[in-house]
């Protein structure tokens, strides 16, 4: 029952609570001695129920208030719903991904939203949140900011909590939720980078951190990104680099364990992938793109294929018209 | 007044531009749990907010009210105005209270009785703050607890009883229904009659007594009861629950009800016909028959001419709401039965009040809270000291 993690001290030193930065005051005072600027990016596809609430306690309590944000900016995949009105009409920006660097093409994903959205930020630090936070709270984008403001050796923050789920008639399961967390990432980090064990839940999909991080780390455009980002920064950059902030808790969407296993497939994918480049792992056969799953019909068991995507966009740093923007040496590593 | 309905456009722009921070004081109050008898967790978070928007004294009183006072103008200093906006739902804490918000709505549970009222509360002294209003008075800024059922009133009856010194006038505020103007109560008794059937009859008895039938016999009687036309005087039976499942003969079953007089004699000699009522039909099955008042309230009112009242109906006027004048037992009953000049006034428009998907209407919200400023500013100049 030995601890074999390389730096088993980073717990200590690395894990904040939200509440060691709600004096917003301060955190805005030293944010402007710091000549930062924030930007809060909303990755949606079909959010109408939730995106008007966080934009509305975010402009309230961080721009209106106390000016810690300086944009919220939805980017949205396609919504048929009334997202991108919504997020409108409570001042939020708002684009079409697909309309962001179109040259580059258009993939549907949350890691897609993220990594076009480096090109209309204005922001030094920038906050992704998921859009179906139901508790949203603005502990959720000052929680992830304090550490990146206050502490100099942090440039990346990911966010943990507790996790009730919304069961049937609006009643709420006090435990549950971290699934794919506990049963594969945990696993899997104690087999090839137990340091990284550490990270209460590496799949959150609040996280922040300074612009140099995200536009110097590819990302994959779907279930890997959270998992990908940790490995790349992890490798380059670090462990002291990053910090986890517990946010306590977040209401969100259960899942069904056919959608997480979807999940977890494209999750090992991006795994796999980035174990095989360290050299921790030889795949001598190719790994299939699709993942099956069966269900009962008409008493015959019906088998359904689901291909999850793999493409992964480059560091932002290599994309031209980045670099031009944001007058950054290109890196066309 | 004339000076306010002048800048009414103004006031209208500034508080349009503080929309964000109106709805996240809603959504924050609304979203923690506050059934009568527990809300500490929600008064706990009144007070925090207020000392956060530099409220000059805030503090629980001993029955936990949560109250933040704003000092007047130190010269001109006049007794205080209240504000309140009752902090207890009538919704149990195991329900997702999550709101939703769309583009001109919220919905959630509790939000017109009564999280619209205390969240616009709240912001208020951001808004004075913005829309560079002061005050002679101080500002008294109270959301009592156990107000509502068999909270009976204890929180604000708790407040004004123990306040030392005068109280200049008094503003309750409602979520809904916009247009609401109340300056009277009537007199009112609130029962509850519960019928037990202890188990000892053997619980596969076909023929046991039935604890629905029983109140059904209990009903029957109170609605044979002769009421006066004059003073006016009416019953409402507002709830029954009762039963487990259709083939089971039910051993408890619960009656509620209201009686509603211009007159406090009326009401007591109408509630003491039903005290009689249930004993005579106690004794007559045999069972625990009880009635228990959980809440009263005497009549007292405003004159209709009052110039509180006519400042309120012209203000209403000049915002174009249209004014709905009826009775009210709730907080304004407490000030107007120790004579302090109050109203209750309603926010906004919404549905379903109480039902889990309540939901209230954004726009007209800012009317709402331009009334409420409207008459404070004329209490503020003396309406009420005539």
């Amino acid at each position: 029952m030995g601890c074999v993690m390389s730096d088993a001290s980073w717990i200590g030193t690395h894990t904040f609570h939200h509440s060691e930065f709600a004096d917003l005051q301060r955190l805005s005072d030293e944010k402007v001695k710091k000549g930062y600027t924030i930007s809060v990016c909303l990755p949606t596809l079909n959010e109408e129920k939730t995106i008007a609430k966080e934009i509305v306690i975010l402009r309230s309590e961080l721009m209106q208030r106390y000016p810690l944000i300086d944009e919220i900016v939805v980017i949205d995949s396609g919504s048929d719903d009334k997202t991108r009105t919504i997020a409108q009409e409570y001042g939020a920006e708002v684009h079409l991904a697909s309309e962001i660097l179109p040259k580059y093409g258009d993939y549907r994903g949350k890691g897609e939203n993220m990594w076009k959205a480096l090109y209309v930020l204005k922001g030094d630090i920038i906050v992704y949140l998921d859009a179906d936070i139901k508790n949203i709270h603005h502990r959720f984008a000052y929680g992830l900011v304090g550490p990146l403001i206050l502490r100099d050796n942090i440039r990346y923050v990911k966010a943990f909590y507790d996790r009730p789920i919304v069961a049937e008639a609006g009643k709420l399961r006090p435990t549950g939720g971290g699934r794919v967390t506990e049963l594969l990432i945990r696993p899997l980090f104690s087999l090839f980078f137990p340091e990284l064990t550490q990270i209460m839940q590496p799949l959150s999909g609040e996280y922040a951190g300074f612009r140099e991080i995200f536009e110097a780390v590819p990302f994959p455009i779907g279930y890997g990104i959270e998992t990908a980002m940790l490995l790349d920064i992890n490798k380059r950059w670090g462990l002291d680099i990053i910090g986890q902030v517990d946010l306590d808790k977040r209401i969100h969407r259960n899942q069904d364990t056919l959608a997480l296993g979807r999940m977890s497939f494209g999750i090992l994918k991006t795994f796999f992938a980035r174990a095989q480049e360290l050299g921790l792992v030889e795949l001598e056969g190719k790994m299939f793109d699709k993942m099956i799953q069966y269900h009962l019909s008409d008493n015959q068991y019906v088998a359904r294929q689901f291909e999850t995507p793999s493409w992964e966009r480059p560091p932002m740093l290599t994309i031209e018209e980045y670099s031009q923007k944001f007058g950054k040496k290109p890196n066309k590593s | 007044m004339q000076t306010f309905i002048e800048r009414i456009s103004e006031y209208r722009e500034k508080l349009l531009s503080m929309r964000e921070m109106v709805i996240a004081n809603i959504l924050f109050t609304g979203q923690i749990p506050s059934p009568t008898f527990r809300e500490e967790a929600r008064a706990q978070h009144f007070l925090q907010r207020l000392a956060e928007f530099g409220v000059d004294e805030c503090f629980t009183d001993d029955i936990g009210n949560p109250v933040g006072i704003l000092h007047g103008r130190r010269q001109t200093r006049k007794p205080p105005v209240f504000l309140v906006a009752h902090l207890d739902t009538v919704w149990d804490s195991h329900f997702d209270y999550n709101y939703v918000v769309k583009e001109d709505k919220i919905i959630g549970p509790g939000l017109i009785d009564n999280s619209a009222g205390v969240g616009v509360l709240l912001t208020l002294p951001e808004i004075f703050k913005r829309l560079e209003l002061t005050f002679n008075s101080d500002i008294v800024l109270a959301a009592p607890v156990q107000s509502i059922g068999q909270g009976n009133l204890a929180g604000i009856r708790h407040l004004v009883a123990g306040w030392k010194g005068s109280i200049r006038s008094a503003i309750c505020l409602e979520g809904g229904e916009l247009g609401r103007l109340n300056y009277f109560s009537q007199s009112m008794v609130r029962a509850e009659v519960r019928c037990d059937i202890p188990d000892n009859e053997g619980y596969l008895s076909q023929y046991k007594k039935n604890a629905i039938l029983i109140l059904n016999d209990v009903m029957d009687q109170i609605l044979a009861i002769r009421l006066p036309q004059k003073p006016q005087t009416h019953i409402n039976i507002g709830k029954i629950e009762g039963g487990v499942k259709h083939g089971e003969v039910p051993s408890l079953a619960e009656l509620g009800f209201e009686i509603i007089s211009d007159d406090d004699g009326v009401v007591q000699e109408v509630a003491s016909q039903i005290q009689a009522i249930v004993h005579n039909i106690k004794h007559e099955y045999d069972v625990q028959l009880e009635m228990t008042v959980l809440s009263q309230a005497h009549a007292s009112k405003l004159a209709y001419n009052h110039p509180l009242v006519k400042n309120a109906l012209s203000l209403m006027e000049a915002l174009k709401i249209k004014p709905a004048i009826e009775s009210s037992e709730s907080e304004l009953s407490v000030f107007l039965s120790k004579g302090i000049p109050a109203v209750t006034l309603g926010l906004t428009h919404g549905d379903n009040y109480h039902q889990h998907d309540a939901e209230i209407r954004i726009a007209p919200l800012f009317d709402g809270i331009l009334q409420l400023l409207g008459i404070l500013t004329a209490i503020d100049n003396g309406v009420c000291d005539e």
